[in-house]
This record gives C-alpha cells, structure tokens and sequence, in this order.
C-alpha cells in the first residue's frame, strides 16, 4: 500500500486520538460535545481521503458518501445534545450566557 | 505495519471515549461519547477495507453514519422530553 495513502490515514488516526482524549479529557460537557461533533468527523474525512487514494475509483464513491452522511449528520446530532444539556441542566459552569433571555422569553 | 499504527489509533480513540461513557455523569455526555466510539469504528473499517483492498464493505459506514445520527437524535429528545415534565 503506498506509503502516501498510508501517512493519509494515520493523520486521520491521530485527529481521532485528539477527539478521544478531548472526549475523555474536558470538564464541561459542553466542551466534550464540541470535542465529540467536530473533531471525529474532520478524524473520519481525512481516513476516508487516505483510503480512497489507495481504493481507486469503487471505494472512493463509497467513502464520498459516508463522509457526506457523518458530516451532515454528526454536527446536527450533537447540536441537539448542546440544546437538551442547556435546557435541563443549569448553566452553573457558563460564565455568559447569552441564550438565557433569548430561551426563556414566553412564546 | 502502516496499518497498524492508524488501527491502533482509532482502537485507542475509541478506549478513551468508552472511558468517558463509563464514567460520563450525565446521560448527553454518554450519548456524544458513544457517537465518537462509532466514528472510530468506522474509521477502523474504512483503514481495515483499504488494507484488505475490496470496497465492498464501505456501504455499513453510510448505514452506522445514518443510524448513529438518528440515535443521538432520539436520545437527544428523550433528555428534552424531561425536561418539559
């Protein structure tokens, strides 16, 4: 397998690391989500254009698509989790928050 | 031995979020970790088709990419939901 496709995917490796140890490693789950919906997909895209390059034309179309799929999707799912923690949960850890008046106006 | 190395990251990408599942004290933070243990995942498949060099088993990513959305979706009401109650 050339060693391009390969230093491709292990990139991909690494940012996924990154959005492990972010995972684990934040303290507000605010941070965690940011961690969870941006870095893994950017983790999966860079995987994906180091695999394709190595599966010719087939796997490239495949790969095309779950990327369009997990990053159209990720972002939006876990902004639904960043919306549900801010309504239940008490912003004790928020130093601003600007949502609060925008939220708590009566429809 | 390339492979290797990107298979053992995402293996230990996805450790570390299961950590965080185990340990996450609210139910939201489980769901964003589980989705970062599915994302390794199908990064550990995409690296593992490629290495085997048949493309035929790229077609599960777009189904756990799709099904993992709906997931955090519904979990994601479910902890609205209380909060109207």
């Amino acid at each position: 397998m050339e060693t391009v496709a390969g230093s491709i995917m292990v990139l991909g490796a690494v940012v996924a690391v990154l959005a492990g140890v972010g995972v684990l490693r934040f303290r507000t789950s605010y941070a965690r989500f940011h961690a969870a919906g941006k870095a893994s997909p950017v983790a999966f895209m860079i995987v994906a254009v180091g695999a394709s390059l190595d599966l010719g034309w087939g796997g490239a179309s495949r790969l095309a698509v779950a990327v369009g799929a997990i990053v159209l999707t990720l972002p939006v799912a876990v902004h639904l989790l960043f919306r549900a923690v801010h309504r239940t949960t008490p912003g004790d850890h928020l130093v601003v928050d600007e949502l609060v008046p925008a939220e708590r106006r009566p429809y | 031995m390339i492979v290797a190395v990107a298979t053992g990251g995402f293996v230990f990408a996805g450790l570390c979020a299961l950590v965080r599942v185990l340990v996450g004290p609210s139910l939201a933070d489980r769901v964003a970790a589980l989705d970062v243990v599915l994302v390794s995942a199908m990064g550990a498949i995409a690296v593992d088709a490629a290495r085997r060099d048949d493309p035929s088993a790229l077609i599960v990513l777009v189904v756990m990419a799709v099904v993992g959305f709906t997931a955090t979706v519904a979990a994601a009401r479910y902890i609205m939901s209380e909060e109207k109650s």
